[in-house]
């Protein structure tokens, strides 16, 4: 589904990235995991393009993209995101940005825009919100809107930021919640996280990124249990 | 007691006069408002736009703009201007104040525009969004809220700033209010009452742009 090749990634004389390869098949859930400063959160933003690589490339649906040729747009109109800190639209209400980019980008009609996102506002739990403005929701409303708002472009994949790190921890559950129906739903996720339950629980196949390498990918059993790499002991030890 | 009766008197004697002045001050601010917004919003554009000629342009007039006197600047156009086309001199007038209030409202635009998190554009070219969209979309409608408040502020400092194109004669209320000074002798009075017109003027304006702010909800973002 979402390939990254050999992606290297340098913030002036400090590499982040060392050469990443991760193979994302449909409908897998992969989370990230790693200490702060491992290149997780870059490695992300690498597949959307937010940042920009030193070299290597991605390849979604078997296109390798040329980021010359290519417009940027068009691709991530097809890559979701959820931001660590949601950045809702606050000058629009909770409908309006979830189909803001389905009518500019899509060129969706405004009627049907309006349908696709009452619906998705009812499956993310918040269909009593959508004419309310983004300051007056919780954090984990605003997420949720958040999630809402990358599906209603429909995409092939959805990225995940550290979607519960800025949260308060009795909201941290109903954004873990809706994330763990999108992955029962068959959607393709990569998913930044410092929950162990929800990697347990939902991930496919966890990986373990340090200082800009992957040095660990297993299933999460394996993983958890029977750690090959010496600093994944100490991560999974530190964390549990 | 004395002074408090004569300044009733010259109240009640020059406000006629005073009150065409009023809307002739109003006009000057009026023009030169619009006149400064548009050509802020252009400058400002010009600011942040990734052209460095461009960005050398904005940079030149609002350099020039703060770094003189409105006075001088004033003059300068007045005197320039009128040398190559015929305009009279409360056009020339309501140029200089729009051209000097440009550079201002350019500065707060630019400022605004760049206060926008950068979450808001990140998320928005995440969802497929182009530089244009997301500028007309998100960041502008954004920015412009934010802008309320500095530019309310910066429209009252034009108002009085208006006072200073009496310099070239044009009859607004602080020339008006200079002849009637002149010709009745009592300077203190009559300074006075034109004082009380600005005030007035100003707390008029304060109310307007405070209603505004509150309609917009400017708490919002």
């Amino acid at each position: 589904m979402i390939i990254g090749e050999n992606i290297h990634k340098s913030f002036g004389d400090l590499e982040v990235l060392k050469g990443i390869d991760l193979h994302v098949k449909p409908q897998e859930v992969v989370v990230l995991v790693g200490v702060s400063g491992s290149g997780k959160s870059t490695l992300l933003r690498c597949f959307n393009f937010l940042e920009e690589m030193n070299s290597g490339t991605i390849t979604i649906d078997g296109h390798t993209i040329d980021p010359k040729k290519d417009k940027l747009p068009d691709i991530r109109a097809e890559v979701g995101m959820v931001f660590q800190h949601f950045n809702l639209f606050p000058h629009k209400t909770v409908l309006e940005n979830v189909i803001e980019a389905p009518i500019i980008v899509k060129k969706m009609d405004k009627a049907k825009a309006k349908q696709l996102g009452l619906a998705l506002l009812e499956k993310v739990g918040l269909g009593d919100k959508a004419d309310v403005y983004p300051s007056k929701l919780s954090g984990g409303q605003k997420q949720r809107v958040a999630i809402a708002r990358a599906l209603a472009m429909e995409p092939k994949v959805l990225l995940f930021d550290e979607p519960t790190s800025a949260l308060d921890p009795e909201l941290v559950g109903e954004v873990l919640q809706v994330m763990k129906q999108l992955a029962e739903e068959g959607m393709t996720m990569v998913v930044v996280t410092h929950e162990m339950k929800f990697a347990k629980e939902v991930a496919d196949r966890v990986i373990m990124l340090d200082k800009g390498v992957i040095i660990e990918s297993a299933d999460p059993k394996t993983f958890f249990e029977n750690p090959q790499n010496e600093r994944t002991k100490q991560f999974i030890q530190l964390v549990e | 007691m004395e002074s408090i009766r004569t300044i009733f008197d010259i109240f009640i004697t020059t406000y006629p006069g005073f009150l065409d002045a009023v809307i002739i001050t109003l006009q000057l601010t009026a023009i030169s408002v619009v006149l400064g917004t548009v050509l802020g919003i252009a400058f400002a554009l010009m600011k942040i736009s990734k052209s460095k000629i461009l960005q050398g342009i904005a940079n030149l007039y609002i350099t020039v703009i703060r770094g003189t006197p409105l006075l001088v600047q004033i003059m300068f156009l007045y005197f320039g201007i009128t040398q190559i086309v015929v305009l009279d001199n409360f056009w020339a007038g309501a140029l200089a104040l729009g051209v000097h209030n440009g550079a201002y409202i350019a500065e707060i635009f630019r400022g605004a525009i760049q206060g926008i998190d950068r979450g808001q554009t990140e998320a928005s070219r995440a969802l497929g969004m182009t530089n244009n969209q997301l500028m007309r979309r998100i960041v502008f409608p954004q920015a412009l809220r934010r802008s309320i408040p500095p530019l309310g502020n910066q429209f009252i400092i034009t108002l009085k700033d208006s006072s200073l194109v009496w310099m070239i004669g044009v009859a607004e209320l602080f020339s008006v209010a200079n002849r009637a000074a002149a010709s009745s002798f009592k300077q203190f009075e009559t300074f006075i009452v034109v004082g009380f017109y600005y005030l007035v003027l100003v707390m008029i304006f304060t109310y307007i742009v405070r209603w505004y702010e509150n309609r917009l909800d400017v708490d919002k973002v």
